[in-house]
């Protein structure tokens, strides 16, 4: 049984890179080259703040450090800046699953927003600070609405297509706990 | 149970907390790094695409191509009208097919009349567009040409027609290309028939901004902008665009290259201009020589 959990748990957490690797593997598509006037919205964060929320075990710090930072240098942002505030995002809510775990939705979704919120505003005060050129501030405040909205799609996804789901109780039952 | 979870969360706690902390350490050095020495760490940056991005190509070449078919399909429902406008765009340039030929005849006698002879050494190499940046603040994308074929930073980038951007970053396999429309773009150009010196600067739409021009009265929309070999960067005469004027009055380039679909590009190989090795004698009123020597 411990095993089957291991597996399981080392299972979830190459299908978590995957799900990274396919979403930077769509941003990499030379589909539209010229400028856009929208944006979609960061998936990456999205499905970081869902699983972290959801399973803190299925996504270890070493691995979002490691995927974010990857997405830096291959989309071209500054590296390190966003990856560690992410990564800070992330380990908070992790820290708040335990507490939102019988919460609503919408709780849930008020959490990430602010989280994301917070993210966004101090990446923009970090490059401040560093007198790096600025991302347009139309274009960054379009895709913060755009990741919020996608949240509970992103959410639905994790939930009913890749099988993530809040821990119950029952979890703990017989299965060693340590999940 | 309760009682188990909080002891290893005692166990854990500390561990996990300087783990987080060296990695947020790590993230923060590494920012700070490329903050510092931007160079070596964007190198460092080429070489992780050049390992990711060309193993992907297999997968990326297909769905590319899929997703092209597709969006090729919505257009197919507008055939009808779509080739009665080609057919009398069609007819227009034929007229302009036979100007272009008096003219290149003309232009062949003229050019050798005065015995001027064109640049030999601008040869190109034709690459392949693996990559787009995958951000929409950044206009980039990565050819399929590397150091290996010889690129050098700073080359010039063409579709055929038009200036597409030049190479900022080579790695062994790939090259990265930032597009005219990307914001870090400046390209010294001059627009033709008034002879005036620009700068073409991106900023993340379709048509650039034309910087520090001197005299806008010269200036009207539809005059050629070509770039002007300012700063022994670029070839001089590459066609950029034609000037065009936005609503609110500022003057931009509307680029030849069509940036719709950049499938192949040529990366316009240019060794350089003489550089300047005597630089004290610029600066500054030349002193007499014989009170200098007495």
């Amino acid at each position: 049984m411990t095993e089957q959990t291991l597996t399981r748990l080392w299972g979830m957490r190459l299908t978590f890179a995957l799900v990274v690797c396919i979403i930077l593997f769509f941003h990499l598509l030379p589909l539209d080259t010229t400028p856009r006037q929208w944006v979609g919205p960061d998936l990456l964060l999205a499905f970081a703040c869902a699983w972290s929320l959801r399973r803190p075990d299925y996504v270890p710090s070493v691995a979002l450090a490691g995927l974010f930072l990857l997405a830096d240098l291959l989309l071209q942002r500054p590296p390190g800046l966003w990856a560690m505030l992410a990564l800070l995002g992330c380990e908070n809510l992790k820290s708040r699953a335990r507490g939102l775990r019988d919460g609503s939705f919408a709780s849930d979704w008020l959490t990430v927003c602010l989280v994301i919120t917070a993210i966004s505003l101090a990446y923009r005060a970090g490059l401040t600070i560093t007198f790096v050129a600025l991302p347009p501030f139309g274009l960054s405040v379009f895709e913060l609405i755009m990741t919020l909205l996608a949240y509970p799609a992103v959410v639905a996804v994790t939930h009913w297509v890749l099988g993530v789901r809040k821990m119950q109780p029952r979890d703990f039952d017989g299965t060693g706990g340590t999940t | 149970m309760a009682k188990d979870r909080s002891q290893a969360s005692d166990f854990t706690g500390p561990l996990r907390r300087l783990l987080i902390s060296v990695l947020i350490l790590c993230l923060l050095a590494i920012f700070l790094v490329w903050r510092i020495d931007s160079p070596r760490v964007e190198r460092f940056r080429a070489q992780i695409t050049d390992q990711f991005v060309p193993n992907l190509s297999w997968a990326m070449a297909p769905v590319t191509g899929t997703i092209n078919l597709l969006k090729d399909f919505q257009s197919y429902q507008r055939l009808a009208q779509q080739n009665r406008e080609l057919r009398s765009e069609l007819r227009r340039m034929q007229a302009w097919k036979e100007a272009a030929l008096q003219l290149e005849q003309e232009n062949a006698r003229l050019l050798d009349l005065n015995n001027v002879r064109l640049d030999p050494r601008l040869t190109y190499i034709t690459g392949v567009v693996l990559a787009d940046s995958g951000s929409p603040f950044r206009q980039s994308v990565l050819l399929n040409v590397g150091a290996r074929d010889g690129l050098v930073d700073g080359w010039a980038t063409m579709d055929g027609i038009g200036l597409v951007g030049r190479i900022s970053g080579v790695a062994e396999n790939t090259a990265r290309v930032i597009l005219l429309t990307d914001v870090s773009s400046r390209i010294p150009a001059i627009i033709q028939p008034s002879g005036q010196r620009v700068i073409v600067s991106g900023d993340n739409s379709a048509a650039p901004l034309i910087d520090f021009l001197e005299d806008s009265d010269l200036v009207r929309p539809g005059h050629r902008v070509v770039s002007s070999g300012d700063g022994g960067v670029f070839p001089a005469g590459l066609l950029i665009g034609q000037v065009a004027a936005d609503p609110t009055g500022k003057l931009r380039v509307r680029l030849a290259a069509d940036y719709q679909r950049l499938e192949f590009l040529r990366v316009m190989r240019h060794h350089g201009t003489e550089p300047v090795s005597d630089s004290a004698q610029l600066i500054g009123p030349q002193l007499p020589q014989p009170e200098a020597t007495q």
